[in-house]
């Protein structure tokens, strides 16, 4: 069995950790944050319960629980040398610093966005740009949900899946990739379509939600959930080369149900209409820096407004809702 | 007569072909004759989207009485995401 650093940090207090590395190994490259015991052959009497073997890069103990049949025991992914990284990681804002030293941002704002929590409808075109950004610059934690797998038709414009994930749930294929990018986010996943039974206890518990869905039935569920529990709603929708970005419900200003009253079955899809691959990456990164900019609380942002985005001339127009 | 320029985005601007149009109009027209205007010259295909109106980058929900050199936008909704 495995176990990744972070599921290690996560677990802890559950396992008992045996350091198998030779003596120089241990002194010249100390497991940070980590208590353990040693034993070089991987056994120590009297311990119950899950075990996890950690040597240097993690093949030793992976060859040692495979050879001796060992059970309830783990293998450390990437070994001592993966969970120090994990550790440096863990605590080195040096990886933002070049976001924390714009004025606007700074350590306090890097620690707001870490200490967030953002919910993503969809991981489509608009919602894999999202996610990735929101991962990129280290919000806290991420909420997946989305029902639909991988099809060859996604892939010119949905980043986190790939060829190998062609009928993978696109929760599972999102989490993976955004994964390798930081492990530090704590990335929650639901493998189904927002609707009336999950949706408020989908968006209870975050701090901005994100609509990155392509029907409108669903953008109005957002919408009416993120009023009622008062999470800024951050609209994203596309038609060709335009593509539309807006906070809604913020303290009472104006919803979805304001900016387009009426039925819910009007507008095309991506299916129908067509869209370039980097239409949505362009909006979805628009909806991330807005969800960014409501979170650290800089003005002026969306709030309010309705940007419409043309890629073929490259115009913004910002209406007052 | 008053002249307005009018803003078309997603759907109107590929009903219409234009992103832009420049036109001359009778005093005291309002908004939703304008509207009237451009769902005719849009030959059925914005039949069924509803749109809204903004008049100098400003959403106007009910019926304005269109002033010369205004700038009008017409706004569907997109589904696409």
């Amino acid at each position: 069995m495995i176990i990744t650093p972070k599921e290690l940090n996560d677990r802890e207090y559950e396992l008992t950790v045996i350091d198998v590395r030779p003596k120089s190994q241990r002194n010249e490259f100390p497991l940070v944050g980590l208590e353990t015991l040693v034993s070089e052959d991987g056994f120590i009497s009297n311990v119950e319960g899950l075990t996890v073997l950690v040597c240097q890069f993690g093949i030793v103990t992976e060859g040692m629980i495979i050879e001796n049949e060992l059970a309830d025991t783990y293998s450390l992914l990437g070994g001592a040398q993966s969970w120090n990284e994990f550790q440096l990681e863990k605590e080195d804002l040096s990886r933002w610093a070049r976001q924390t030293i714009l004025s606007d941002i700074g350590l306090d704002g890097q620690k707001k966005i870490m200490n967030a929590r953002v919910g993503v409808v969809g991981l489509g075109g608009l919602g894999c740009p999202v996610a990735q950004s929101l991962v990129t610059v280290g919000i806290g934690k991420l909420d997946l949900i989305d029902g639909d797998c991988v099809e060859i038709s996604n892939l010119h414009r949905q980043p986190l899946h790939g060829n190998d994930d062609i009928g993978e749930k696109k929760v599972v294929s999102a989490k993976t990739s955004l994964n390798k990018i930081n492990s530090v986010t704590t990335i929650n996943i639901i493998d189904d379509y927002l609707d009336e039974q999950n949706g408020l206890d989908f968006i209870r518990n975050c701090d901005v939600i994100i609509d990155a869905t392509d029907n409108l039935k669903t953008r109005q569920l957002i919408d009416q959930f993120s009023k009622k529990l008062n999470v800024p709603m951050v609209y994203g929708g596309l038609y060709r080369w335009e593509g539309q970005v807006a906070i809604l419900n913020v303290d009472g200003s104006p919803g979805y149900k304001e900016l387009f009253p009426g039925s819910p079955s009007s507008g095309d899809t991506c299916a129908d209409a067509g869209i370039l691959g980097m239409l949505p990456n362009i909006i979805g990164n628009i909806q991330a820096l807005e969800s960014v900019k409501l979170i650290v609380g800089i003005e002026p942002n969306l709030v309010g407004k309705l940007l419409i985005y043309d890629g073929k001339n490259h115009s913004t127009d910002i209406i007052q809702l | 007569m008053i002249k307005i320029n009018i803003k078309c985005f997603s759907q109107v601007k590929y009903a219409l072909g234009k992103d832009q149009l420049k036109i001359e109009l009778e005093d005291g027209t309002s908004t939703s004759e304008l509207e009237k205007m451009i769902r005719e010259k849009g030959n059925g295909k914005l039949d069924d989207i509803p749109l809204r109106v903004a008049v100098n980058q400003k959403y106007a929900p009910n019926e304005v009485e269109l002033q010369d050199g205004d700038e009008v936008a017409f706004i569907p909704p997109v589904q696409g995401g």
